[in-house]
């Protein structure tokens, strides 16, 4: 939580510019929408992070969202699967996409940055050959799977903001959230990665089985990519192949390195990826909501990022030199 | 050569260079000469000083006290852009060759003569067939380097040496990675060097070597000067006496162990560093082993293909009399293994990690609860008892281990093995780089495992450590075991000759 | 799951089977009707600014006059913009064309583009215009009086006055430029004057009962079309009407509406006619739609260009513009425009009467039949090929 308190500084700031703003920031509407898109792309930036913390890279997550975000539609509506067989298929279509990227990785000693760019190009192309490039989308149809997307739980009044519903995917980023943060703190495996990522070589001799657990990685990232891109879909249900979910990929990477995720590996933490994937999906909103100009939103977004990281380093560097003061200190006690 | 050499002016002059790091004094008022056309073979141990003299003469370093004459005049050298004004070239122990680029760029890489601002191919091509016949390298300058053998690999960068018309030559183990023939070929380069007038400071482990080529040797030992040999007295024995030759301290005062049955048998192993030659040998319990040898004998190989981190090529590892195939360390841990590496940075700890979790990390699978969940309170009784029992200096087991100085972080990774209970501790030059208290206490606790019967077998370069510490020594020589000492025949004497090679030698000492 | 035999037959053939397949584009490339004698005819190609359901429509008008007039036709849709489609170009002036007709995605910027594919073949421009190009002719409607149309339409959902939000793909294109600029014109009462420019950056534009709030672009990200419409929809507590120029956004504009449970207090007036759009109006979720002809543009653009090919000429009218009209589409129309929409896009050859679609346009679960057409018609050409 300490090390996340930089970010949820700028989470609060550009929050509250916001809100003083525009008040209509603060409805009850707004605030489900934000919530929502925030869950949606926190969920990818969790599964990114598994592979970041190993100092890995994954740039397909854009292309598997497409993949599958175009697969489910064409399962479910032109080849009339049921639910039950459509959805588990897409998330062992990127299961399997996830195990390739590992083993490419970690047998043929592949660099992560290419296997994933060629998965990047190769899903994308794939994903529009086998739609024919048609838009894709469920209609009116199955309004019970997209209640997993579009879906709200009413919670009654709230103060200031009025009659509030949560997204039903905010459930699913916390339940997905709480899974991750156990599994990277509390189990062996959780440990293995982040020694790994620190140090492959210290943490193979130390007898750890680093092939399988960055080949765990790969497919934890893709599968929630996969997860991701059914949520997306559901979300917009309008799929066009060719660029759904293009670009997906730098979001959850960005989300995951605002959140404290080094791109060298070994660091990482679950709580701030959620909040770093918050913080663009909010200033996206603030952008419409304070009427700046659209031409303009990526040079905001990308000054805001580079500010919150250049803060974080900063304040890294103050917290190391006041720990070497110390430790001089003590040494000299 | 030898009367022509002492008569002629001296070329280089070293007079009383001191040079102190931190802790360490590494050359304390050494002095050394170099005539026109000589080849001066500089020998000693590993840490005797060579390489931080060969530092200060090539410019990358600068001497505390003392001073450097050539032709007579005192230079400040002060750069190695200097020192390749001055003549004097390096060639180091590792090629420092771009590989990827053609022999011709990599004789005038940094000196590319221009024309109209652009590289001027042509001249690097005549200029390059020149010196590459000079060494008598028949290749073409558009090769690319890492299509040549490293032989000639290393004659590229001697023709880039001679590119800057340098006049002195420094070699540092040249041979150590060239095949017989090609090291051949190479004496044949140096000779004719010095034919031409180039002067040679040759640094060498390999006494035959520099018996063949020396005019004159200067042993170093412990940063200072041991002696000199003249072209006459230049014997490997004599060679051998002047690099040790100095009492075994008290330091290793211990008691003969009593050792048990074989823990660890070892037959026929080879490992892919050198697959010509079959190691085998066994540890006993409650026996400490030590094994001796000098840089590139294969040592630390041995024990990477022992505890699974490299396959071996063939041979069989038993531990307790059972068959093991140590496919990755974590076979070898099953097994009772366990390693302390030589690079404690890169192999031995993941320095970003605190005390506690380094302590943790081998046996987190061993100590998991169900379903994989992380057994913390364990975790913390074992670093808990392995920050006291090897009294590790730490604020708490949450310090950082990057912030610990060397000897404890070499404790926190004996800590981590030691948590697990092993039945065989390798340890690859265990008290490398680590202060002289924290030594004590690592020999100390090695005396402690072997009492209470675990099998040690320890790599050493320092000779004290190797005598003080073992019950019985593996010399290894280029990949092999050349002998196994013990009781009254083991001397340094017996460990250096083993250890150069020279195998008859050592079995009449 | 013809399509699923297919993938892994095409799997075990690798690229060598599908480069054929992938070269010809999306729903097939050579013409579906006439294959004997198109294979002798010219080869022309037809160029869209980006992938849309509404090119599909185009794409079928376009392959339904290669049957008709004995021409090879390609078809290319870039998904990358303006680099894609300068890409596919390119590629097709390599391979040998006799003609192409293209929707430049930036005409004041592509002129080197365009001069180069007139230089080696004819060039055509169709839905979008590049006037100072050496394009033979432009295919298209007036886009400004389709904007006005638009705004038309706008005044009837809301005759009292009121908000109105405008998104749109890009406003790089002219088309996009000159749609916007008729909506806001008509709303403003303005005289008919296609060469003015309101700044969107400017912010509000008022008149006296129409305020044009806003005009968002999204760069054909549909997740952020959704997402600045729902924004809106936040920012402006009594918006009375939000705009899509572009053919995927009324879609995503309604998902966003039908969320906020605001259908019917927020009026969409939508461009183009994607299915979903339509299923709108049928429903009274949307209140109409200024309808292009795709069909007509795609076919009249291979018409003329196997003309050209031909060496006639004279199929280019004085003045260089064959326009094909704009239409409104509301909820009295839409049933039979939408009929004879499906009757066009249906998989039957071109020419013969598609007698079996009934013309009431049920609207039930009708646009997954007509995707479905779709792709069969594409999975149909794409085996003719293998």
């Amino acid at each position: 939580m300490k090390k996340n308190l930089g970010i949820l500084g700028l989470f609060a700031v550009v929050f509250i510019v916001t809100a003083v703003a525009n008040p209509s920031f603060i409805n009850a509407y707004n605030l489900e929408n934000l919530i929502r898109r925030s869950s949606l792309y926190g969920i990818i930036g969790i599964g990114v992070s598994f592979v970041i913390i190993t100092g890995g890279i994954d740039l397909s997550i854009g292309s598997v969202i497409g993949l599958v975000g175009c697969a489910l539609p064409w399962l479910m509506i032109k080849h009339e699967f049921p639910v039950a067989a459509a959805v588990p298929l897409v998330l062992l279509l990127s299961l399997v996409i996830g195990l390739g990227h590992g083993l490419l990785i970690t047998r043929l000693k592949l660099q992560a940055f290419v296997v994933t760019l060629c998965g990047l190009l190769f899903y994308r192309g794939f994903g529009r050959w086998l739609t024919s490039d048609a838009t894709m989308g469920f209609a009116r149809d199955y309004e019970g799977l997209r209640k997993l997307a579009i879906g709200r739980i009413p919670l009654g009044e709230l103060p200031f903001i009025g009659r509030f519903n949560l997204p039903v995917p905010f459930l699913i980023l916390l339940v997905l959230a709480v899974l991750a943060a156990v599994f990277l703190n509390r189990t062996v495996y959780g440990r293995y990665l982040l020694a790994l990522g620190r140090n492959e070589q210290a943490a193979r001799f130390s007898g750890i089985n680093t092939t399988a657990m960055v080949v765990l990685a790969y497919v934890i990232c893709s599968v929630v990519a996969g997860f991701g891109g059914l949520l997306f879909a559901l979300d917009s249900n309008s799929i066009q192949p060719a660029s759904f979910g293009n670009f997906y990929e730098l979001y959850a990477i960005a989300a995951a390195v605002l959140g404290g995720c080094s791109l060298r590996g070994g660091e990482g933490s679950i709580f701030g990826v959620m909040i770093g994937a918050a913080i663009m999906q909010l200033l996206y909103n603030s952008i419409n909501l304070l009427g700046i100009p659209t031409t303009l939103e990526f040079a905001i977004i990308g000054a805001v990022i580079l500010a919150g990281v250049i803060t974080d380093e900063i304040v890294k560097r103050i917290a190391a030199k006041r720990r070497a003061v110390l430790q001089a200190r003590q040494a000299v006690v | 050569m030898t009367a022509s050499a002492s008569s002629l002016a001296q070329l280089l002059e070293v007079r009383h260079v001191t040079k102190r790091f931190p802790g360490v004094t590494a050359l304390s008022s050494v002095s050394l000469m170099l005539g026109t056309g000589e080849v001066l073979a500089l020998i000693g141990e590993n840490g005797a000083g060579k390489s931080t003299l060969m530092k200060i003469l090539a410019g990358v370093q600068e001497p505390d006290e003392g001073e450097l004459l050539i032709d007579g005049r005192i230079e400040r050298v002060d750069s190695v852009q200097t020192a390749q004004r001055l003549g004097i070239a390096l060639i180091h122990q590792e090629l420092n060759l771009s590989d990827n680029l053609d022999v011709g760029a990599n004789i005038f890489l940094g000196r590319e003569p221009l024309k109209r601002g652009f590289i001027d191919r042509q001249k690097i091509r005549e200029d390059s067939t020149t010196l590459l016949k000079r060494v008598g390298l028949d290749v073409s300058p558009d090769t690319i380097v890492n299509r040549l053998p490293i032989g000639q690999q290393q004659l590229v960068e001697i023709a880039r040496a001679l590119s800057i018309n340098a006049r002195v030559l420094i070699m540092d183990e040249p041979t150590s990675s060239l095949s017989t023939h090609e090291a051949e070929r190479l004496f044949e380069v140096v000779k004719d060097l010095r034919q031409k007038g180039v002067s040679v400071i040759y640094i060498s482990h390999r006494l035959g070597e520099v018996r063949e080529l020396a005019d004159r040797v200067t042993v170093f030992r412990d940063g200072r000067n041991a002696g000199d040999l003249s072209r006459e007295e230049i014997t490997h024995d004599r060679m051998v006496q002047l690099m040790v030759g100095r009492d075994i301290s008290q330091f290793y005062a211990r008691k003969p162990h009593k050792a048990g049955d074989v823990v660890l048998q070892v037959d026929g192993l080879r490992t892919q560093a050198h697959p010509d030659h079959a190691l085998s040998f066994s540890v006993r319990s409650g026996e400490v082993v030590g094994v001796a040898g000098l840089v590139g004998a294969g040592r630390t190989e041995m024990l990477n293909v022992l505890f699974g981190v490299d396959p071996a090529v063939a041979g069989v590892i038993q531990v307790d009399g059972k068959l093991c195939r140590m496919s990755s360390p974590r076979d070898a841990i099953a097994a009772g293994l366990a390693l302390v590496p030589e690079d404690r940075k890169q192999q031995g700890l993941v320095l970003e990690m605190t005390v506690r979790t380094n302590i943790g990390l081998a046996g987190l699978k061993k100590n998991q609860k169900a379903g994989g969940f992380l057994n913390d309170a364990q975790e913390g009784r074992d670093s808990a008892a392995m920050i006291e029992k090897l009294r590790i200096k730490t604020p708490n087991e949450r310090q950082i281990v990057q912030y610990l100085s060397g000897g404890n972080q070499q404790k926190v990774v004996l800590g981590k093995w030691l948590s697990m209970q092993p039945k065989v501790l390798l340890l690859d030059e265990p008290t490398r780089g680590i202060d002289i208290g924290a030594k004590q206490e690592i020999y100390l606790l090695m005396e402690e495992l072997a009492e209470q019967g675990v099998a040690i077998l320890f790599v050493s370069s320092e000779m004290e450590e190797i005598l003080g510490m073992s019950d019985r020594t593996l010399v290894m020589h280029e990949g092999r075991i050349t002998g196994e000492l013990q009781g009254e025949e083991l001397s340094e004497e017996a460990v250096m000759q083993l250890a150069t090679g020279n195998v008859a030698a050592a079995v009449a000492g | 799951m013809k399509r699923l035999s297919l993938l892994l037959s095409l799997l075990l053939l690798t690229t060598l089977g599908c480069s054929n397949s992938s070269q010809t584009g999306p729903g097939g490339g050579t013409s579906t009707g006439g294959g004997d004698n198109a294979a002798a005819g010219p080869k022309v190609a037809y160029v869209t600014n980006g992938i849309a359901s509404f090119w599909v429509i185009a794409e079928k008008g376009a392959q339904d006059a290669g049957a008709e007039v004995g021409a090879n036709v390609v078809v290319r849709m870039p998904p990358n913009g303006v680099e894609d489609q300068k890409r596919m170009c390119q590629d097709l002036l390599a391979q040998g064309i006799d003609g192409i007709a293209i929707s430049p995605i930036d005409p004041d910027n592509q002129g080197d583009l365009l001069d180069e594919i007139a230089q080696h073949t004819n060039l055509i421009t169709h839905d979008s215009d590049a006037p100072h190009s050496a394009r033979k002719c432009y295919i298209g409607m007036d886009n400004y009086s389709a904007g006005r149309m638009c705004g038309q339409l706008v005044k009837e959902a809301m005759p009292d006055g009121g908000s109105v939000m405008i998104f749109v793909g890009r406003l790089g294109q002219a088309n996009a430029k000159l749609r916007r600029q008729g909506v806001i014109d008509e709303l403003l009462d303005r005289s008919e004057d296609s060469s003015r420019y309101d700044d969107p950056n400017a912010g509000e534009i008022k008149g006296e009962k129409y305020t044009i709030l806003d005009t968002r672009t999204d760069g054909f990200d549909f997740g952020k079309a959704k997402a600045q419409a729902q924004d809106a929809i936040a920012k402006y507590p009594d918006l009375g009407c939000m705009v899509g120029l572009f053919a995927y956004n009324p879609p995503l504009m309604l998902e966003a509406v039908r969320e906020a449970d605001k259908v019917g207090r927020i009026r969409i007036v939508a461009f183009d006619e994607d299915e979903a759009t339509l299923q709108g109006i049928t429903d009274g979720a949307i209140y109409g739609t200024t309808v292009q002809n795709p069909y007509q543009y795609g076919y009249k653009s291979v018409e003329i260009l196997t003309a050209l090919a031909k060496g006639d000429e004279s199929v280019i009218p004085e003045g260089g513009f064959i326009n094909i009209p704009a239409r409104n589409i509301k909820s009295d129309n839409v049933a039979d425009f939408w009929a004879e929409l499906k009757r066009l896009t249906a998989t039957e050859k071109a020419g013969s009467p598609a007698t079996e679609e009934s013309n009431a346009a049920t609207s039930e679960a009708s646009a997954t039949e007509a995707t479905e057409a779709e792709t069969d018609a594409a999975v149909k050409s794409e085996s003719a090929t293998e």
